[in-house]
């Protein structure tokens, strides 16, 4: 049982990561990147081709640093020209780019599902109250931890952090108070984008790497944000870690139904609070 | 650049409704839909033609939502997907006709749109558009995990019996004889469309589309209005599903899955979403763009996504929008 709990810890854990880019962006917009699952799918693939060199922290750094020009160069292309429109545009547009984005994909790696091996300084698993439990999986649990915490810290000390968070509570009066949303937003994004290419690559060893991995995890994203509450940071986690939970206990005990488990959570929730758990407005 | 749901401001009033135009050029259409049929010889032109025709009524559903609305849906594909999956598995374990099993087809997924409407429609722009990406997806999942009632992945084909509303099957498998079918009844809807769009009841969800709370303060119940054009678009969806399933008597999740709602909408917005006709003109282009760019490059993905994301920013109101204006401009109103 406390094995499962972990194995629901490892999925929720990796779905706060990428889901708190796309709140990172939201609070600071008001608007939804829908190419964030093709950022993801990104940063498996570079981690997965520098892993072969650079070994597993090498993959990790690179897919950072690889995703976060990425997520400054769609800042500074798509999003800040279009921040003017109706958020709706940046939605279609970045939909368009996760086409795109796909189709690079493949280009490059090809259609086949790829296999990362488990980094060999954390083969193997130890054993927790008699049962086995793969090592790897306790430092994806680690890694998550230390992002989300790092992630908190920096909301709460760093001045661009303290904007995110005013904007995201009120975007008109932080625009009052003289903040210039364009001069931080490079940072976010690209910041958000790079956590989501860290992301992707700790959760290659544990996925089969495909150019459509991102629209699946882009989905349950959306559910994470979605029933957390547009915009919020502590409904994200909440929401993360309660659908990584019912995933992985779902597909224990109701396998034929795991999939849909998520999604029942997500209407349920809907009809209970129509704003999210955290009831941020939208 | 401006925007593609929102309107300008106007004071002027819309134009009166003229039914009797509408008629007049309902029958030409239908002319030239048998007009076409008979001119073109080749079978894999009609193929395509056909194949672009049942999902431009897809992307019709999915445009009229857009412009009663102002939604964008990322979800169609579980409306059109249940309408295909009601008749193949009502063939497979109810002892039930044809006719009946079409019947559910259309009656199912409008069904679920109403209920679900009353939970989502209310929920606005970018939310509507990720929550409606996920409750279809939800439907996807299930006919992929449901293997023992669906066959999984693999779909199966649907045993339809030899005649269908009296009509023998295999006009809905001809390609031919089902572009005309096909071709009348987008025809049909866009008539039909077009003048719940004229009508009291079009205008009141566009004043609702632009102001919500304005037209709530004039004393309109402006959720069920939404609830009804969410309805109807999903209606036209599971038309496009049955006619899909009746010309290709095969399932499989495919046809639930998110890219196909996704290839709905760049149709919409190629066509241009803010006219009836408008999607199902994008629906033509996008078939064809397709078929001519699959014969030298394998990237059709990168390529649409780029098409969308010139046309998103160049020509927001899209091919037909810029159509209409040009002829709007040689009549001399424009």
């Amino acid at each position: 049982m406390l094995v499962q709990i972990l194995n629901g810890l490892v999925y929720g854990g990796l779905l706060y990561i990428v889901s708190v880019g796309l709140v990172l962006i939201f609070g600071l917009r008001r608007i939804v990147n829908f190419a964030h699952g093709s950022l993801f799918m990104l940063g498996a693939y570079v981690g997965f081709s520098v892993a072969v060199m650079g070994g597993f922290w090498g993959a990790i750094l690179a897919a950072a640093i690889v995703l976060a020009l990425v997520g400054a160069l769609l800042d500074i292309t798509i999003l800040q020209p279009l921040q003017r429109e109706d958020p709706i545009v940046t939605v279609l547009v970045t939909f368009g780019l996760l086409l795109i984005l796909e189709d690079f994909a493949q280009f490059v790696w090809g259609k086949d599902f790829l296999k990362m091996p488990v980094p060999s300084m954390f083969s193997g698993s130890v054993l927790i109250v008699g049962e086995s439990f793969p090592v790897y999986r306790l430092v994806v649990i680690a890694v998550a931890a230390l992002v989300a915490l790092g992630l908190s810290v920096w909301l709460r000390v760093s001045k661009i952090g303290l904007y995110v968070r005013a904007s995201s509570a009120d975007p008109l009066t932080t625009a009052m108070q003289g903040v210039n949303t364009d001069r931080v937003s490079v940072i976010v994004v690209a910041l958000g984008a790079a956590l989501a290419g860290i992301s992707g690559t700790i959760s290659a060893p544990l996925l089969a790497l495909s150019p459509s991995m991102g629209s699946y995890i882009l989905i349950e994203s959306f559910i994470v944000v979605v029933v957390g509450g547009l915009g919020s940071f502590a409904g994200a986690f909440i929401a993360a870690i309660a659908i990584g939970q019912v995933h992985n206990l779902g597909l224990v005990y109701v396998p034929w139904a795991a999939t849909m488990i998520p999604f029942l959570l997500m209407v349920a929730v809907l009809i209970w609070r129509p704003t999210g758990i955290a009831g941020s407005h939208v | 650049m401006t925007d593609i749901l929102a309107t300008k401001p106007t004071v002027t009033r819309p134009p009166p409704p003229r039914p009797a135009l509408a008629l007049a050029s309902a029958i030409g259409a239908f002319a030239i839909g048998a007009l076409i049929a008979a001119t073109i010889q080749s079978n894999l032109m009609m193929t395509l033609l056909t194949q672009a025709i049942i999902s431009g009524i897809l992307a019709t559903g999915v445009g009229f939502l857009m412009r009663q609305n102002g939604a964008v849906s990322f979800g169609h594909a579980a409306f059109y997907g249940i309408a295909c999956y009601a008749i193949a598995l009502a063939m497979k374990f109810g002892a039930i006709r044809v006719e009946v099993a079409i019947m559910l087809a259309l009656v199912l997924p409008t069904a679920l749109a109403f209920l679900l409407g009353l939970v989502i429609v209310r929920i606005p722009g970018v939310a509507f558009s990720m929550l409606t990406l996920a409750v279809g997806q939800a439907f996807y999942e299930f006919a992929m995990k449901a293997r023992q009632v669906t066959g999984g992945e693999d779909g199966f084909s649907v045993n339809l019996s030899s005649t269908v509303f009296g009509i023998p099957t295999a006009i809905f498998q001809d390609p031919h004889s089902m572009f005309v079918v096909s071709w009348s009844v987008l025809v049909l809807i866009i008539l039909g469309l077009a003048l719940t769009a004229a009508s009291p009841f079009g205008r009141l969800t566009v004043a609702i589309r632009e102001n919500e709370e304005r037209a709530r303060f004039i004393g309109y119940e402006t959720t069920l209005p939404r609830v009804l054009v969410l309805t109807l678009s999903a209606f036209v969806t599971a038309v496009a599903g049955v006619l899909f399933t009746l010309y290709n008597s095969f399932v499989s999740p495919d046809v639930l899955h998110w890219s196909l709602s996704g290839s709905a909408l760049i149709m919409a917005i190629i066509g241009g979403p803010r006219l009836i006709w408008g999607p199902a003109l994008g629906a033509i282009i996008f078939f064809f763009a397709k078929d001519i760019a699959g014969d030298f490059t394998e990237h059709w993905q990168g390529i649409i996504g780029a098409i969308l994301i010139v046309v998103m920013l160049v020509l927001p109101v899209g091919l037909g929008g810029a159509l209409a204006k040009l002829w709007q401009r040689r009549l001399g109103h424009g």
